[in-house]
């Protein structure tokens, strides 16, 4: 009894040191925007013979006390552009690019924890509620080992900054000087934290305990996501700078610099594009563990840890696109030339590119469900619709990604006699792509709902209305989308974009009400047979392969396209790029430089896995002694 | 290094001829030592290439990555400890070089430079070339007007449509612009000679600005103020076109200075057949409603050597490149005009330069006919041709080209060869 007792106390301890290690940041926040507002006017009101210069901020429209220096106008030199003989831009793309990669992961794989760990928790069936349990320390051990690299990476990260656009850097950092420190702090906080939670899992697993350890991961990734939104407020302030005047000069609200035009759309875009991208990784993780499994139980452990990580990865996949557009409104209205260069405009050929890598990620989902439905016994039934569904993608898929209006040379322009394709230019507008998406969604969801009820048999009363009223809403919902889609070409462009919204709302209503219908017919439901874990074809796995790829792709791609949208400037408007990279690289330049940080980033995820790897081997095996009849237990131990 | 890892390989392939003395082990160890040695050729082919072709616009480097993915297949089929590994990595190199190839087969759009100032007189023009330059600044050419997708500096046809039933959902047609300007000074809402009396965003271009009085001051105010008033049907969404999504032309990022919105203000009376007011009237309807510390400055201010430091940005052809940089002084290039120089040796670079990297005396370090060409450049002492002497060459071009000038210089020469005709100026 006292050790328990001793162990509670020292856990609470634990706890309480995260709440401070993440309060301290906060608290040491405070002050800061209160200097930058407060302490320049009482030096101003100390020299009153001084004049204080004010100055409107280009975003609020606010005044403010000029507190910094304008942005440095820069000239092409060893003094502002020192290089080495190779572009400067595309080192520094490569570093970031991987930095970021590693970032997302570390961040999303918490998140995946937090959740995971719940789910044990809550659990009443005890050998689930190892499993997630287990599956929640496997993912957070993967993860430790990228935090590292993660550091490693942004340190470089500084270092070619530095090296290659020291007056840039310099800017930046002295406009938001005030919150670098917290910046600082909050990464330690972030270590400790995660530290403490790696290592006590062991310690904590029971009762109360467990309750405890699973606050600590809330805080972990509270502080996680805190830093993320302070990394975010650098390309925020870039894109769309405020809190500072016309000529750059800092107005002393921190607020301003951080709160600007598109932080808080960037913010919930890269949470959700974090999580996406942490399930693909982890999917892939297990894919390669099931195709490298000696025995069943391992095949059968990692066959369900891919299809946890698919599903969760997903199940962020499916707002990110809706995350999007709230992103590109928000351009759009902060400015639309803006908007127009990516939609329309110079980077337009990019976004062709991002719609069929959506396409790609659906397709692949859909078909690793139809791959997994292989395992259960009883959902023969559906496999013979699963046909239908691949017209439905790939139809939608077709109209999604064609084109509308297209930036072409001007002899390419001539040879079609306009901007827009005489025969394809009618088809690809806004709405009926709208309509394509949401059917290639609608589609997945139908997926799911197929696979979740596969080897289930509803013994509800009301089973037969059920399954009637579900076929009929999705039906409604195609026809609905497919109408609007078609409506769309009948009406002007300024009323047909409202029609996304009825759209989206259908596809939302499906995704919501169609899961709850489900999950509340297959309550109690009698089962055809188990899930037979490990029992799916190869084939699946490479899906969730192509899955992980894709989103490491697209990430790069939108990640390029975001930054690239600046066009010549380094703080849009504010600081113009003097460099000799002021330019916009071709379409099949950006491709190439993106597969390069793509394969690099997965050599070495690779590496890490087979680290990983390393220190499992040396751990006992505990798996064997699982409760007979039970599911199998994972071969990994701690 | 390929040769050295395919060395090895074959040095195995003996050894295991000779150590192994159980039949059926020696004919599997051989077998694997062989598919070794093709997958190691296969892969430093396509490391090879991919290398030569990164900067290059061949299309078909992807192929080289669909060449890796064969070679991890083929030895993850006989390597079965790593099978799963290098299936993966195969597969993943496939869906990179599909999706570089995807890139790669779209149509190329390089986005040019930031537009450099070019230092007119405005003032002195007739009304006829102050039109023209006009037309430059809104759709990047003279004559270009028509053209769909043509665009300047000033950027107007991503949103605005200039001729009847041409693209232009976001903002006004412009097509009678002159005559309409009177109308809309009439419209209640405008409010003309009362600003306090306006529903929009923004009452006055700046306090005690005043509302227009003419046709010219309309367009002015509504370059310099579009939030000042707002057509009908073209606000920002959701504000009930109170306030315009136009940006002020005279500030960044498009920042015309006066005299360029003169000159655009002429395109637009002269295109209808109008006479514009004088060049003076403009510019005075302009001041009216920038003050003079908003006011874009032509040249002066801008930091020295703004991308003039360079001699050239690589927005020019080729041509040109090579003459801004003096090259043809001393070079003899075939197809470039005037290059006849005999100080430098004729730049036959896609016959000799694969030669010289091989020549014994060579110390630099390119490995590419490519990379060679640039290390001349912008390091002309790595290699000198024989029997010229070193340091006559400058040393200054690797910082005085921009990466994309000595790009389209390398792309140039590498299709020079001795004895064909010469390649086309892009």
């Amino acid at each position: 009894m006292g050790v328990v007792t001793r162990k509670k106390l020292f856990s609470i301890i634990a706890l309480g040191a995260m709440v401070v290690a993440l309060l301290l940041p906060i608290v040491m926040a405070l002050p800061s925007p209160a200097t930058g507002e407060e302490a320049p006017a009482a030096e101003g009101a100390q020299k009153e013979g001084e004049k204080v210069e004010k100055a409107r901020d280009v975003y609020y429209k606010t005044e403010g006390i000029v507190v910094g220096a304008p942005a440095p106008k820069t000239t092409d030199g060893p003094a502002d552009y020192p290089r080495y003989n190779f572009e400067s831009r595309v080192l520094l793309w490569f570093a970031n690019q991987q930095h970021l990669y590693y970032g997302s992961f570390v961040l999303a794989v918490p998140i995946f924890c937090m959740i995971i760990e719940f789910m044990g928790v809550v659990t009443k069936d005890k050998a689930l509620a190892k499993r997630y349990d287990q599956l929640a320390y496997d993912f957070i051990k993967i993860s430790l080992t990228a935090y590292s690299l993660t550091a490693i990476l942004g340190g470089i990260l500084i270092f070619t900054f530095l090296t290659l656009y020291p007056t840039f850097f310099s800017y930046l950092s002295s406009i938001f000087r005030p919150v670098m420190h917290i910046y600082a702090l909050m990464f330690v906080a972030e270590s400790g934290t995660l530290y403490i939670y790696y290592y006590g899992w062991d310690k904590m697993k029971e009762g109360f305990l467990k309750w405890i350890h699973l606050s600590m991961s809330v805080i972990l990734n509270v502080i996680g996501t805190l830093l993320m939104f302070l990394a975010n407020s650098w390309i925020g302030f870039m894109m769309s700078p405020a809190g500072v005047d016309e000529q750059g000069r800092y107005l002393g609200n921190i607020w301003h610099v951080i709160h600007t035009a598109l932080w808080n759309p960037l913010n919930l875009h890269r949470i959700l594009g974090n999580m996406a991208f942490g399930g693909g990784v982890v999917a892939a993780y297990a894919a390669y563990k099931f195709l490298a499994a000696k025995t069943d139980e391992e095949r059968a452990h990692y066959d369900w840890m891919g299809y946890i990580a698919m599903a969760l990865g997903v199940a962020f996949l499916i707002p990110l696109p809706f995350a999007g557009y709230w992103l590109m409104r928000e351009v759009y209205a902060y400015r639309q030339q803006m908007g127009i260069t990516l939609m329309g405009g110079l980077l337009a050929w990019l976004f062709i590119i991002q719609a069929t890598m959506i396409g790609i990620l659906f397709l692949s989902t859909n078909y690793y469900l139809w791959q997994a439905m292989g395992r259960m016994r009883g959902a023969e039934k559906y496999q013979r619709y699963i046909k239908y569904l691949v017209f439905l993608l790939a139809c939608g898929f077709m109209v999604f990604i064609t084109p509308h209006t297209m930036v072409m040379t001007p002899a390419e322009l001539k040879a079609m006699g306009g901007q827009q394709h005489p025969v394809l230019g009618n088809y690809g507008v806004m709405s009926a792509k709208n309509g394509g998406i949401n059917v290639i969604i609608t589609t997945t969801v139908l997926s799911f709902v197929w696979y979740m009820r596969g080897n289930k048999i509803s013994t509800v009363s009301w089973a037969r209305f059920g399954n009637i009223f579900m076929g009929v809403f999705f039906a409604c919902a195609y026809i609905n989308i497919i109408f609007l889609a078609i409506y769309g070409y009948y009406i002007p462009a300024n009323v047909r974009v409202g029609l996304s919204v009825p759209q989206v709302a259908t596809t939302l209503s499906c995704l919501f009400f169609m899961f709850t219908l489900n999950s509340m017919m297959m309550k109690g439901a009698k089962q055809l047979g188990p899930i037979e874990w490990g029992k799916i074809s190869a084939r699946s796995q490479y899906a969730l392969i192509m899955l992980a790829t894709a989103f490491t792709w697209m990430m790069g791609l939108m990640g390029y396209i975001r930054s690239s949208v600046r066009l010549f400037w380094h703080v849009n408007e504010i600081m113009r790029d003097n460099s000799p990279w002021a330019y916009t690289h071709t379409v099949g330049f950006a491709a190439n430089v993106i597969s390069a940080n793509v394969l690099f980033f997965w050599i070495s995820i690779l590496f890490v896995f087979w680290l990983g790897s390393l220190t499992a081997k040396k751990a006992p095996v505990e798996a064997k002694v699982g409760v007979p009849g039970a599911i199998p237990q994972p071969a990994g131990s701690h | 290094m390929g040769w050295m890892a395919i060395a090895i390989l074959v040095g195995l392939l003996v050894y295991f001829q000779v150590a192994i003395s159980d039949p059926a082990a020696k004919k599997r160890a051989v077998f694997k030592t062989f598919i070794g040695i093709v997958s190691t050729f296969l892969l430093f082919v396509a490391i090879a290439n991919y290398k030569t072709n990164f900067y290059g616009e061949s299309r078909l480097l992807p192929v080289s990555l669909v060449m890796i993915t064969a070679t991890s297949f083929i030895m993850a089929l006989y390597f079965t400890n790593l099978s799963a590994l290098l299936k993966i990595g195969g597969f993943m190199f496939f869906v990179a070089a599909f999706l570089s190839g995807y890139g790669n087969w779209l149509p190329q759009v390089e986005g040019g430079f930031p537009p450099v100032e070019e230092k007119l007189d405005f003032s002195s023009m007739t009304p006829q070339q102050l039109a023209d330059e006009g037309e430059k600044i809104i759709f990047g050419g003279i004559g270009k007007n028509k053209e769909q997708g043509a665009i300047g500096k000033g950027q107007c046809p991503l949103c605005h449509a200039f001729h009847a039933g041409m693209l232009g959902e976001r903002a006004p047609n412009l097509l009678g612009l002159v005559n309409r300007s009177k109308e809309r000074l009439e419209d209640p809402k405008y409010s003309k000679g009362n600003p306090a009396k306006r529903d929009y965003a923004v009452k006055e271009a700046f306090p005690g600005s005043g509302t227009a009085e003419n046709a010219q001051e309309y367009i002015a105010e509504s370059h310099a103020c579009p939030s000042c008033y707002v057509v009908e049907g073209y606000g920002v969404k959701g504000t009930n076109d109170r306030e315009s999504p136009m940006p002020a032309i005279h500030k960044p990022p498009i920042s015309l200075s006066l005299p360029e919105l003169a000159a655009v203000d002429a395109w637009m009376y002269v295109r209808e057949g109008l006479e514009p007011p004088s060049f003076e009237e403009m510019i005075k309807s302009y001041e009216k409603f920038i003050p003079e510390g908003e006011r874009p400055q032509l040249q002066e201010d801008k930091p020295a050597g703004e991308a003039t430091s360079l001699m050239a940005d690589g927005s020019e052809p080729v041509d040109q490149i090579f003459a801004k940089a003096q090259c043809v002084a001393c070079h003899t290039i075939p197809g470039i005009p005037g290059a006849v120089g005999t100080i430098g040796p004729k730049l036959e670079e896609g016959t000799t330069a694969a030669q010289r990297i091989k020549a014994p005396d060579y110390k630099g370090t390119a490995k590419s006919p490519a990379e060679y060409i640039m290390e001349s450049i912008v390091d002309p002492s790595a290699y000198v041709v024989k029997p010229f002497p070193d340091n006559t060459m400058p040393k200054i071009f690797g910082q005085k080209l921009s990466a994309g000038a000595l790009k389209k210089m390398v792309d140039y020469l590498s299709q020079v060869k001795a004895g064909a005709p010469p390649p086309k100026i892009s």
